[in-house]
């Protein structure tokens, strides 16, 4: 189904966000990152474009870099923040994770999972600062995820917003409020299910140290909360 | 009537309210990408080993009264321990190599390079340097010569 505007968009985007998103252009009117996709899913990265990315960044290709900078960034960022890190924090354990990457390249056994590489050094990481590396922030208020900075021309939001009608901002307002009502089990794992591009399963299970086989279940339980939290609101009780 | 999404609707509707309102920040995406020539090609890795935050707390060590930090990297024939002590954002760390030998020292953090020497003991101390990733290069003269640098974390 070819989707003009779709392709649009992202070039729109990538033009306004530098020359990084430029690679991305080339993908489905769906504005799929990656070729291969499946139609009519939020995708994972695909695993074996994966490895082809890290063994060619191993050899120095900036470009397979970048690629796999625009892949996995959600997924470690949704890490951190899944962590309940403030934003400064998360930023840490953001660059900290890449940093680590760009030396280990060449000694990533297996490359093809080098987002669950990612995901669970996101997570040593996040633990690491969340322990006591955290910079002392006063405003922070660790028990509540800080609400992060609204970016509308994100290139997420590029993509998100020509994929389907956008929610509108009530309904948008009231769900991620919801989301932080629910008990912090359920926000570190839906908080990293919600990423984009979406993880697959092996990926969720290194960022949250959690068997694969729970992830679904668990998932399902968290959803029938999040349920419940905004049946609650909309009538009125809290 | 507005029929109550499903699982996965609910999902994605999450996805897309969370890219909105935390979104990863773009300056962020651009280091990343940056990072990558940060890559050290010409130097063992020097693996994190232990880490007092994470690994065995009662190891931490205290110096006046505070509680330091310990890290230690190690890499095939140096291993190069690192206390750390924190003062609000602001981090003094303190260094020993072992085997002790004299070296020059780089410390990567931020987009600044501190430059130091380890004595003929083998010991070091930088800062303050602000919170964040760091890095150490160690370079030794001589016959051997030989470069080690040590894996990126958060101090």
């Amino acid at each position: 189904m070819a989707d003009g505007t779709a392709t649009a968009a992202i070039i729109a985007a990538a033009d306004s966000w530098g020359h990084v998103s430029r690679i991305f252009v080339g993908v489905t009117g769906r504005g799929r990152r990656f070729p291969g996709a499946a139609l009519g899913e939020d995708v994972a990265v695909d695993p074996g474009e994966a490895g082809r990315l890290a063994a060619a960044a191993a050899g120095g290709d900036m470009t397979a870099w970048t690629a796999l900078v625009e892949g996995f960034s959600g997924l470690v960022w949704s890490a951190a923040r899944g962590y309940r890190l403030s934003h400064a924090d998360a930023s840490d354990v953001y660059q900290t994770t890449w940093l680590r990457l760009a030396e280990h390249l060449g000694r990533i056994q297996n490359p093809e999972r080098v987002g669950a590489w990612l995901a669970t050094t996101a997570r040593h990481e996040s633990l690491r600062v969340a322990r006591g590396a955290a910079r002392l922030v006063l405003t922070d208020d660790p028990g509540t995820l800080d609400a992060g900075r609204a970016d509308e021309n994100s290139p997420e939001q590029a993509v998100l917003d020509t994929e389907k009608a956008a929610l509108d901002k009530d309904r948008a307002q009231r769900l991620w409020r919801a989301f932080g009502t629910l008990p912090a089990r359920c926000q570190k794992l839906l908080r990293v299910l919600i990423a984009t591009p979406a993880p697959n399963y092996a990926e969720i299970a290194a960022a949250l140290d959690m068997p694969v086989g729970s992830i679904g279940p668990t998932r399902g339980r968290c959803l029938k909360q999040l349920r419940q939290r905004l049946a609650g609101e909309v009538s009125g009780i809290v | 009537m507005r029929d109550e999404p499903d699982d996965n609707e609910l999902e994605a509707q999450l996805r897309q309210v969370a890219a909105r309102f935390d979104p990863v920040p773009a300056e962020l995406i651009r280091t990343a990408v940056g990072a990558f020539t940060w890559r050290t090609i010409d130097a063992e890795l020097a693996e994190l080993v232990f880490d007092s935050v994470v690994d065995h707390d009662d190891a931490a060590v205290v110096r006046g009264t505070q509680q330091a930090r310990l890290l230690s990297f190690r890499s095939s024939d140096l291993t190069i321990e690192v206390e750390v002590t924190a003062t609000g954002s602001q981090r003094t760390l303190i260094g020993q190599l072992i085997p002790p030998r004299q070296a020059a020292i780089e410390i990567r953090h931020g987009d600044d390079v501190a430059t130091l020497d380890a004595d003929e003991l083998g010991r070091f101390s930088a800062g303050p340097l602000h919170a964040g990733p760091i890095s150490l290069r160690c370079g030794t003269d001589g016959a051997a010569a030989h470069r080690v640098v040590t894996d990126w974390v958060s101090i």
